[in-house]
């Protein structure tokens, strides 16, 4: 991308935005990982280092993405946090207390939608909070709210195999936000979903995080999507995974989709296409060129 | 629907419900005709003769026995030669001293046909004052045999002895028959198949006679043995199944009880288990328990296993989705495990069914043999292939249709499996399901 357009740094803050970072970063801190390693063993008997040396801390109520290309270890640090896996070094203090395992505390939104197929949306959105101890008459009662929450009233006794893939993910929201957790992790929730439909959920997601009180960490390869949703993104480098940068984004609240033409915007995502790609330039010129020859018809 | 210009061998493609329908038919209709063509057409197979009337002399055959194609030849030269002898000596007026015991014998030759053609039954197998009847009727013409008939040349050797005979008495007269040997009948019969492949007609016959008719006194019915089979079926399959679901399970959810259960189970199920049937008698008597046990021993390892890896198999990103819910131990085994196996674990139950019906036959003849097993065990060894058929085809076809009824309860039970177009079998048993409707509707509101 060359600059065509004179973009303002993205360290430049509005003042409103400015006012707003200093707000979320007086609350209390929701979660934070300290020194976070994770190594695999391969099966030659080697090991990998997924992430290396990552130091976070996400405060109540704040929308934070972690972007990286492929394989960069973003998979491994949302499960770790949500106790899935074990950290090498390091540990991740949910509200100031070590994390042990999975919990409800975590609400997670996995990329396949991971509903439980035997259940219709309602009892998907019930599972969690009969899991907890609620009554089945309550849960049922706090399940349709959030269903509806999601737009969903009307599928509430579908079975998941009738949803669309849009709906399924609204629907695992739904389940995740149920057992109203202090943070929700979301693993690439609309990898597979089409551009019109991502979009639609991206704006569904903000209505939902400004209605509930709840700090979301986001995984995304999409830099477009990272920017649109998030307060801050933390940049990782892959081979080993580690904190590049963490970038804070200079856009107003509320968000709309024509905040992805604004200088802000375009200023952002320059920033992070430098930090992800640094050679992207001199690699273009050394891609291999294999023997073509011209098609040489009259088209040309 | 498809347009009807789809071909028929598409690489991968299902074909239309009514194609399928067809072929379906067709998959039972071929083997069928292929045994009936060999059966019915006679210059097809037929490397036996099937005798009509016996043979007394040096090699003694009855009626109904089967002898080669190209022992026939054999078999009747010597009749012949026999009455040939008998015939010159009596014409030099030195006719050979009979024994009475030997023409008895020869009259009784003819019993065989006389019931197949309704003239005489059973019963009358040493009435052979109604037998020396049949004779003279035979001879003065008064009675023509006709399913089967009696051939020219056995005819004339009535006439022939009859002459002797009734020169003497009349009436049926044991001591008078030691006069003269008699000429005996020569024997004839018709090409057919060996006899442990009886034609479809005679194995629906003795199927449904066998259903009919009252047993011998002592003997168990048909229906009581199909019961007593089925118990053991069932009995052996569900015990089977009542050990191997919740082991299965926690094996497969748990590597602790993996590592605990497999590797022996594993070790177990290459010991065959007919091989422990005198043992398993020992234990339990000789009665239904040790059949029930070798169903058991047979089924339980397998299934145990198969319900393991299936269990293995739930997607573990459910298992993990659940767990950031507040789902635990229990509660996950519950909610998570078994409700996401079980659509498996239904096939798995449906296959290991089919198994527990092949122990059936090892486990009937253990110990007393019982059950639709003792029938095909007894006339079997007595070589009477056509009543063994129907019980063999019984077995078969009650097997298959549990499992094509379980195959088409399976998407009414699990909902939440994307459905399947329904097979022959499967349109067949939508008609019947009128009388369970309430069954399922209570099912799926419980
Ligand atoms: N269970 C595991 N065993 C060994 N290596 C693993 C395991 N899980 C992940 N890795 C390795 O860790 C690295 C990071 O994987 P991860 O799935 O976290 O990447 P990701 O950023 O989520 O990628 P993607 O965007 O494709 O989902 C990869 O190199 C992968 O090979
Ligand atoms: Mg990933």
């Amino acid at each position: 991308m060359s600059t065509v357009l004179e973009l303002p740094s993205y360290l430049k803050q509005s003042p409103e935005v400015a006012a707003r970072l200093a707000r979320l970063k007086a609350r209390p801190v929701e979660l934070e990982v300290k020194g976070l390693t994770k190594r695999f063993m391969t099966p030659d008997g080697g090991t990998v280092t997924a992430l290396k040396e990552i130091n976070l801390s996400v405060h109540r109520r704040e929308f934070m993405s972690v972007l990286g290309a492929s394989g960069c270890g973003k998979s491994t640090f949302v499960r770790i946090v949500a106790g899935l896996e074990t950290p090498t070094e390091g540990e991740v203090l949910l509200g100031g207390k070590a994390i042990r395992g999975p919990g409800p505390d975590r609400g997670m939104v996995f990329q396949g939608y991971t509903l439980f197929p035997w259940l219709s949306v309602k009892q998907n959105v019930m599972f969690g909070l009969e899991a907890c101890g609620s009554s089945p008459t309550g849960a049922e009662s706090d399940a349709l709210q959030w269903i509806d929450l999601v737009g969903l009233a009307k599928f509430a006794d579908a079975y998941p195999h009738q949803l669309s893939g849009g709906m399924k993910q609204r629907v695992a929201i739904a389940r995740a936000l149920a057992n109203q957790p202090p943070v929700m992790l979301m693993d690439e929730p609309y990898g597979a979903l089409d551009p019109q439909t991502r979009g639609q959920m991206q704006s569904y997601l903000l209505q939902i995080w400004e209605n509930v009180d709840v700090t979301i960490l986001f995984i995304t390869h999409d830099l477009d999507e990272a920017i649109y949703l998030s307060d801050r993104i933390l940049v990782l480098s892959p081979n080993p995974g580690q904190v590049l940068e963490i970038v804070e984004v200079p856009l107003s609240h509320p968000r709309s989709p024509e905040q992805f033409l604004s200088p802000e915007f375009l200023a952002t995502k320059q920033r992070i296409e430098e930090l992800i790609h640094p050679n992207k330039h001199a690699s273009d010129d050394k891609l291999p060129m294999i023997r073509l020859t011209k098609v040489g018809d009259d088209v040309n | 629907m498809r347009s009807p210009k789809e071909s028929w061998f598409a690489i991968s493609r299902q074909l239309s419900p009514g194609r399928a329908a067809v072929l379906t038919a067709w998959s039972f209709l071929l083997p069928l005709s292929i045994w009936c063509v060999v059966s019915y057409v006679p210059f097809i197979w037929h490397p036996d003769v099937k005798l009509e009337v016996g043979s007394t002399g040096a090699t003694v055959y009855t009626a109904g026995d089967h002898v080669g194609k190209d022992y026939f030849p054999t078999l009747l030269a010597g009749a012949r030669d026999e009455n040939a002898g008998i015939a010159e000596a009596a014409a030099a007026g030195e006719p050979i001293k009979g024994s009475s015991r030997d023409n008895v014998k020869l009259l009784r030759m003819v019993l065989p046909i006389a019931i197949s053609n309704g003239v005489l039954t059973p019963a009358d197998d040493t009435n052979d004052a109604a037998i020396y009847g049949v004779w003279r009727r035979l001879a003065t013409g008064d009675l023509v045999m006709s399913s089967p008939a009696l051939s020219e040349e056995n005819l004339s050797v009535i006439r022939d002895n009859w002459a002797i005979m009734s020169a003497i008495s009349e009436t049926y007269d044991k001591s008078a028959l030691e006069k003269q040997k008699l000429l005996s009948l020569i024997p004839q019969g018709k090409p057919a198949n060996p006899v442990y492949l009886p034609a479809p007609h005679e194995v629906l016959i003795q199927g449904y006679k066998s259903w009919t008719e009252e047993p011998a006194e002592g003997r168990s019915s048909m229906g009581e043995r199909l019961r007593s089979s089925i118990i053991v079926v069932f009995g052996g399959f569900l015990l089977a199944a009542l050990v191997s679901l919740p082991l299965g399970i926690v094996a497969g959810s748990y590597d602790f009880f993996s590592k605990l259960t497999e590797p022996f189970l594993d070790f177990f199920r290459y010991m065959p288990a007919p091989s422990f049937a005198t043992l398993l008698v020992a234990i339990f008597g000789a009665h239904q328990s040790p059949k029930l046990a070798l169903v058991f021993i047979g089924t339980l390892p397998h299934l145990c296993l198969m319900i393991t890896k299936t269990t293995r198999m739930l997607d573990p990103s459910l298992l993990e989705a659940a767990q950031t819910l507040g789902s635990k131990r229990f509660h996950l085994l519950r909610k998570v495990v078994v409700p996401g196996i079980v659509p498996a674990v239904y096939n798995d139950l449906r296959i290991a069914l089919g198994w527990a019906w092949t122990w059936l036959v090892i486990a009937e003849l253990i110990g007393v043999k019982s059950g639709l097993t003792e029938v095909i065990d007894t006339q079997g060894t007595r070589r009477n292939f056509d009543q063994v058929f129907p019980v063999i085809f019984l077995i078969g076809i009650i097997g298959f249709a549990t499992d094509q009824f379980l195959a088409w309860l399976r998407p009414k039970l699990f909902r939440w499996t994307e459905p399947k177009a329904p097979g022959l079998m499967g349109r067949w048993f939508g008609g019947v399901q009128n009388w369970f409707e309430p069954v399922l509707v209570a099912y799926r509101k419980g």
